[in-house]
């Protein structure tokens, strides 16, 4: 069995987001990069089945130098091999050029299962993974919460509103964007990390995956005009002041609401 | 420039949010036609062109009685085919997001997600978790776009419309519904308490739980609420969490204690009556919600404000 785990290196959830000189984007020297978080619980979803039994996890990210970071901790954890789209080419893309690059690597590997995240902690559009999907000829369900395999099939449980689930069978290959919280995620050992150098980083470009003309700015058929701090609506009533006088405060507006 | 709406049925009705794509279609201008996608669902279809759908095609097949992802991605390039539609417009559901991307895909579209406003000829959406907002322009193509449920007041008029039956092709169709699983019920049931204190990721650590924001919660005589990050590191079960995927709440007071306020979260908590938000960072969007805010160290204000509860009750 061979599954493909695609994951996205994003800002640091804690790190301190400015917009960039022409406005369309944040500024992201000097800032913190981690693996998506929503990624991480697709690349545990596979290793678990490696685990479990005979599978080879290859790791697929783009983007610039920096991406090698995030490889190579998904190595250590345990994936067999990594491809990293390096190239400048695809700064700019939109969601539909970045799934047919991915997909373009999904049809080089043809694996028997692809997880992905749901979506991405910074741009949040939920929408490579299905496109991926489409674009391979894959059957795909999205914000799954458990999925168990059996021969040609996978059952899926989808998150719904409230709480509900949606169960779904999926005849293999299949695609899987996975809701956070499905598993608990494993840390690199020192073993894995140590390994994990000797493992292979294969590096490609856009036009070695045949899709230099989707990619990029020029390829994209949405575009960021601006990105900017959300309009501050009346906002919250700020309490200043040292501690005692903040906490007055609060104790106040609780008896004031008659709940003290 | 002509819009076609998707519409979603939930338990046996056409759900509020597909009327809410019909106010985003009429702020959009232009022509727009709506589709219905199920099985015995075209008194539904009929209902829904009078009230503001117009002209509504309707997909009506056994084997689209249950969402499926590939019969209804056929039903929707049918719908886009026989209308002309540039603009085709989604809600951004449980369905709405699995199905709307693959679409686009299929038909080589522009694909934008989850906004809430069309303005200057653009589409406004959150990024970074609700830190920043976004203005997205759709190129000269199609374009997929998912609107987000609630942003938009739901048009409530009638008006003329029509029905037209679309055959759809879902023999390719390969992902079988099994069933649906209604939520299991809930051993913490916030939607009845009065007072909640929340934690989330700021909190920091699982044990901060039981010293710091339960000992609040227990002064107010509340109920301590989580939110999802926090379930999914396992600090706290599944049945704290406030939010889309948890529990929907109105106390009279909402305590949020280290949360940022990502948008499934806000949707679980912003219809409390009275909002307090104690985080680190000012730029929280936890703040654009609360009514009262304090920047600042929870673990010395939280403590500080449990003490002071406990001393005032005597």
């Amino acid at each position: 069995m061979k599954i493909l785990v695609a994951l996205k290196q994003v800002p640091h959830q804690d790190a301190r987001l400015d917009v960039n000189g022409d406005g369309t984007w944040i500024k992201e020297d000097g800032i913190k990069f981690e693996i998506n978080s929503y990624d991480t619980y697709a690349l545990e979803e596979a290793l678990r089945i490696k685990d479990a039994g005979e599978a080879e996890v290859v790791v697929i990210s783009i983007g610039p130098d920096r991406v090698t970071q995030a490889l190579r901790t998904a190595l250590g954890m345990g994936a067999d091999r990594a491809v990293h789209v390096n190239d400048d080419a695809l700064v700019g893309s939109d969601s539909l050029g970045i799934a047919k690059t991915l997909a373009a690597i999904g049809k080089e590997e043809s694996p028997d299962l692809v997880f992905m995240g749901l979506m991405s902690d910074d741009g949040n559009a939920s929408a490579v993974p299905p496109m991926v999907a489409e674009l391979m000829g894959l059957t795909s369900a999205t914000g799954v919460l458990k999925a168990e395999l059996s021969d040609g099939n996978v059952r899926v449980e989808r998150e719904l509103e409230g709480g509900a689930l949606e169960v779904v069978d999926l005849p293999t290959p299949a695609l899987l964007a996975v809701q956070s919280g499905l598993n608990q995620v494993r840390y690199a050992s020192l073993k894995g990390i140590m390994a994990a150098k000797k493992k292979p980083i294969d590096v490609k470009t856009a036009a070695d995956l045949g899709v230099a003309d989707a990619v990029g700015s020029g390829g994209a058929k949405v575009k960021i005009e601006k990105v900017y701090q959300p309009p501050k609506g009346d906002g919250a009533e700020l309490l200043e002041g040292s501690t005692d006088e903040i906490v007055t405060g609060l104790v106040n507006k609780i008896k004031e609401l008659g709940l003290l | 420039m002509s819009t076609l709406i998707v519409t979603e049925i939930q338990k046996g009705a056409i759900r509020e949010a597909s009327y809410e794509l019909v106010a985003f279609a009429q702020k959009i201008g232009g022509d727009y036609a709506s589709l219905v996608i199920g099985s015995g669902v075209g008194d539904l279809a009929t209902a829904f062109a009078g009230k503001g759908g117009g002209k509504t095609y309707v997909a009506d097949d056994a084997s689209l009685a249950d969402y499926n992802v590939d019969g209804y991605n056929a039903a929707i390039q049918a719908a886009v085919a026989a209308s002309g539609a540039t603009t085709i417009l989604v809600s951004n559901t449980p369905s709405g997001w699995d199905v709307a991307p693959r679409v686009a895909a299929a038909l080589d579209a522009g694909f934008i997600s989850d906004v809430f406003n069309h303005q200057d000829g653009n589409f406004v959406r959150r990024v970074f978790n609700g830190k920043l907002d976004a203005q997205v322009s759709a190129g000269g193509g199609t374009t997929v776009v998912t609107v987000q449920p609630g942003a938009i007041a739901p048009f409530e008029g009638s008006a003329d419309g029509s029905t037209e039956a679309l055959s759809v092709d879902t023999s390719g169709a390969r992902a079988k519904f099994v069933e649906t699983k209604v939520a299991e019920a809930k051993g913490v049931d916030l939607s009845k308490a009065e007072i909640i204190v929340s934690g989330g990721r700021g909190v920091g650590d699982p044990e901060k739980f039981p010293e710091v924001i339960q000992p609040l919660a227990d002064a107010l005589g509340g109920a301590m609420g989580a939110s999802r990050p926090v379930v999914d590191a396992g600090w706290l079960p599944h049945e704290y969490q406030v939010g889309s995927s948890g529990q929907v709440v109105t106390p009279k007071l909402y305590v949020a204690c280290g949360i940022s306020g990502a948008i499934q979260h806000l949707v679980g908590m912003k219809g409390s009556n009275f909002i307090v938000a104690i985080n680190k960072d000012a730029d929280a969007p936890i703040f654009e919600v609360a009514q009262l805010g304090v920047v600042g160290d929870l673990f010395e204000i939280v403590p500080a404000l449990t003490a002071a509860i406990t001393a005032a009750k005597g």
